[in-house]
């Protein structure tokens, strides 16, 4: 009886000593541990957001942040350059945040592409939408380019209902996390390591890209 | 003996685990965002917004003229004067000039500037309004980006224009009912059916995974935008509870390990683990209770009790409290005091490990005045407390918290001191140590308050004596640990001569003793200070925004940086993120501002109200351009140096 109570008290002092131990661990190492898993969280979703849409090479070496709104003029003048050079790299990877700033129908336009993202036709999507001139497009015009690029609109309703509380959290987050870092119109893009408030042609892309390449090689 | 060596075996394995989930739990290096602009010259707005609307009034009825920027231009059509019963007002717009451009089509625009004209008989139609809605939206050329379309609300008596608390078109999005009951399925379909009006008021964005809420119209709604106190009283208390365990591990909570240990370990005989329990517990929820106090007060008097009380005298009478604990460990106590007193302390019999009085009243003060510590769930509710003067539910959620942090003590209460020897000449050594420990908390302390050359010296006090107790200069003695002993001793003496020399030669850092060597004491202090040397140091209001006025003329992005010289947190921050080299290269592109806190008077009080600061470090950062807060970049308690550079690329440095 006593040889089992001892065997039973050395094993709960192991134990003692173990969780004192590792509790010792924690102190020594936890210090530096920032505990703002918010804060953190917050900054890491601008490039890492789950549901937003990616294009362009997931594994590129560079990543382009991309805000745009559907109904931007300049945003549809700079989206073919912006396309262009990504097909001729190869090695971009593009993060398209939507941001329905500039009229009621962006947002449409947003929720429109966004379910498209259901059926795999993000890009066709975007591409679609952008493709519309013009800054004063409405609801019906933007469906009606969307249906014109082939999706299934059916599908693409049900998604939207289904999905309608998880896109508008989504396009939250990206409003929140454009006033985080402090942009004041569209288009803006995150390129690499810099921010660009301002429209680029292909030139100042690859100049761009180039640049942050080169900032990276450098760390 | 193989059985220590099992125990040994188990305990480093812990060790190793532990120390592998810290590893996975360093936050994900995000790519860095420093502004430049790769192409050419980045233009910089010659008015802080590009378009600045004002109104006066005329002979005959109200002009309303927007400067707008270089480059920039308003659209004709987007102009709107909306009266609030009456509808849309058409006022007098001169010509623009026509673009016409494929992707634009044919549009009038104004340039440089553009004055609207409401005659009175069209201003009459707005019936007894006292405010109108004034709407512009515009784009600039040069950058080739477009703006949100802007609503300014007009005060008919004043001719102020302020922000409207409606609708922007975000508010077109569902807003999910909230953070915390999202997910379940009954709350998804409600969303789906709540329609959506275009006018309706923008509630919290429900975006779980930021803090604060952005934007300026937002910042009625949310306070100081923290998402902390949101949610059921249970799901909050949960939250609280969770963080403070998670916040047991920092330097916030570190100082109690070695009060609690050294409290229990005072006996010299074993506890029973019940009474261990007991004692712990009692601390820990004096503990929690000190927590729950600052919320009280801070419901109270707006004030932040901890700081309050990084007096001279609270300092000073807490260290002598400690001394006065370390002599006992040492065992002069019990020689020199009245036993009737020393009972009382230390309780009615030894082997009770002190009484239940004697822990509340360790655990209340420990909270309140060794651990000042500014961390961001203390910090959300001390602001909601102080703006909402909702004291219950502020001290409820302290409470938790201080309960969170101090769980793991209790753990550590009942089963560490078991794991260490019961008794013999080892519990002696053992009490000897917690008696430096406490001595080092004294000293921790009384450095807040005098001059850093006497806590040197007090420093290299304790460590020659540390040395000397360890054996250092005694006869040589057989046997593996006391040559270690020895060992530790000689090193600690040596520790000791090197901080008296460096107390002489002007040093004021006890981890850099003899960094004055290293050159003339201007460089040092400079080259200590790091980037802090070249910031600008306010103490009141008015400093601060004259500092702000000249940033924003710098035109770079603001860092402004609320300090203490008794914050530890601030210290080590100092240390480890402001002197480093990487740092110090990017705060050049930055203006630099440090907001004094040291003597905390009315002046400092009023800058941390403004700000809803509520303690040191906190840190903010300011765009140039609009002279505001960028909300969520905002850091409070302890940082490292990637996470703040990380800051720095957001804010555009």
């Amino acid at each position: 009886m006593s040889r089992i109570h001892s065997l039973a008290m050395s094993r709960i002092r192991s134990l003692a000593i173990a969780s004192v131990a590792a509790l010792v661990a924690g102190v020594v190492a936890l210090p530096a541990t920032s505990v703002r898993a918010d804060e953190a969280a917050a900054t890491r979703m601008i490039f890492h957001d789950p549901e937003t849409p990616v294009s362009g090479n997931p594994r590129g070496d560079v990543t382009i942040v991309a805000f745009l709104d559907y109904n931007c003029p300049y945003c549809k003048k700079s989206a073919p350059e912006l396309e262009r050079l990504v097909r001729e790299d190869g090695n971009i990877r593009v993060v398209y945040k939507d941001w329905p700033i500039l009229t009621p129908a962006s947002v449409h336009g947003a929720r429109l592409a966004l379910a498209a993202k259901r059926q795999g036709k993000y890009d066709l999507a975007h591409e679609a939408l952008m493709g519309i001139p013009g800054r004063r497009n409405s609801e019906e015009t933007m469906s009606g380019a969307i249906e014109a690029a082939g999706i299934d609109m059916g599908r693409l309703e049900k998604d939207m209902t289904r999905d309608k509380e998880k896109i508008d959290q989504l396009l939250q987050r990206n409003l929140a996390q454009a006033d985080m870092i402090g942009l004041r119109g569209t288009p803006a893009y995150l390129i690499g390591p810099f921010k660009v408030e301002s429209s680029l042609d292909h030139a100042a892309f690859k100049a761009a890209v180039a640049d942050a390449r080169a900032r990276q090689a450098k760390k | 003996m193989p059985r220590n060596l099992i125990r040994i075996v188990f305990a480093v394995l812990a060790w190793a685990a532990g120390m592998a989930v810290v590893q996975a739990q360093t936050p994900f290096q995000a790519q860095s965002l420093a502004q430049a602009q790769p192409s050419a010259q980045g233009p910089k707005f010659a008015l802080p917004e590009p378009f600045q609307a004002s109104a006066t009034r005329t002979g005959d009825g109200l002009a309303i003229t927007w400067s707008i920027a270089p480059d920039a231009y308003l659209y004709r059509e987007k102009f709107s004067i909306i009266a609030p019963e009456t509808g849309a007002l058409r006022a007098a717009l001169p010509a623009g000039v026509s673009k016409d451009d494929p992707t634009f089509g044919l549009v009038e625009v104004y340039h440089d500037s553009v004055t609207a004209t409401l005659p009175a008989a069209e201003l009459a139609r707005a019936g007894g309004a006292d405010k109108l809605e004034l709407s512009w939206q515009g784009c600039d050329e040069k950058l080739g980006v477009c703006y949100p379309p802007e609503r300014r609300l007009l005060d008919l008596a004043t001719l102020e224009l302020t922000s409207p608390k409606t609708a922007s078109i975000a508010a077109l999005l569902a807003t999910p009912v909230s953070a915390q009951l999202a997910d379940t399925d009954e709350t998804a379909s409600e969303a789906a059916q709540a329609p959506a009006p275009a006018a309706k008021a923008v509630s919290s964005p429900a975006a779980t995974q930021m803090t604060p809420a952005p934007g300026a119209e937002n910042g009625a709604e949310n306070g100081a935008g923290n998402g902390w106190m949101d949610g059921s009283l249970l799901a909050m208390l949960a939250t609280f509870l969770g963080f403070g365990l998670l916040l047991t591990f920092t330097p916030c909570v570190l100082p109690m390990i070695p009060i609690l240990s050294g409290m229990l370990l005072r006996s010299g005989k074993e506890i029973a683990p019940t009474r261990a329990f007991v004692l712990s517990t009692t601390y820990v929820l004096a503990m929690a209770a000190a927590y729950a106090l600052l919320g009280v007060v801070a419901a109270w008097s707006g004030q932040n009790l901890q700081l309050a009380l990084q007096t001279p005298w609270a300092l000073g009478a807490m260290s002598l409290l400690f001394i006065a604990l370390a002599l006992s460990m040492f065992g002069l106590f019990d020689l020199q005091l009245p036993a009737a007193l020393t009972n009382r302390i230390t309780g009615r019999t030894s082997g009770l490990g002190g009484s239940l009085s004697g822990a509340a009243a360790l655990g209340f003060t420990s909270a309140l005045i060794v651990g000042p510590c500014v961390t961001p769930p203390l910090a959300g509710a001390l602001l909601y407390v102080s703006q909402t003067g909702d004291a219950a539910r502020g001290a409820a959620a302290l409470f938790a918290l201080g309960l969170g942090m101090g769980l793991p003590l209790i753990a550590w209460g009942t089963f560490g001191p078991r794991a260490l020897p019961r008794s013999g000449p080892w519990m002696v050594r053992v009490k000897q140590a917690f008696g430096v420990v406490f001595l080092a908390i004294a000293i921790g302390m009384l450095a807040r308050v005098i001059p850093p050359q006497v806590s040197m010296t007090l420093w290299a006090l304790l460590a020659i004596g540390a040395g000397v107790f360890l054996g250092a200069l005694g006869p040589a003695r057989e046997g593996a640990a006391s040559q270690l002993a020895r060992t530790a001793g000689v090193a600690a003496l040596i520790y000791g001569a090197t901080l008296l020399i460096g107390a002489a030669g002007g040093a004021e850092d006890p981890l850099r003793p003899l960094g004055f060597l290293a050159g003339s004491p201007a460089a040092i202090a400079a080259e200590q200070a790091g980037a802090a040397s070249s910031a600008t140091p306010v103490t009141t209001p008015a400093a601060l925004d004259a500092a702000i006025a000249a940033a924003r003329t710098a035109g770079k992005p603001i860092v402004i940086d609320f300090t203490a010289d008794w914050c530890t947190v601030c210290k080590e921050i100092d240390r480890t993120v402001f002197a480093a080299a990487d740092v110090r290269s990017r705060m050049g592109a930055t203006s630099f501002i440090r907001v004094d806190l040291t003597d905390y008077t009315d002046a400092s009080r009023a800058l941390m109200q403004r700000y809803g600061v509520v303690g040191p470090p906190t840190i903010l950062f300011f765009d140039p351009r609009t002279g505001n807060e960028l909300p969520a970049l905002r850091s409070i308690g302890a940082l490292d140096a990637s996470d703040f550079l990380r800051r720095l690329d957001l804010a555009g440095a």
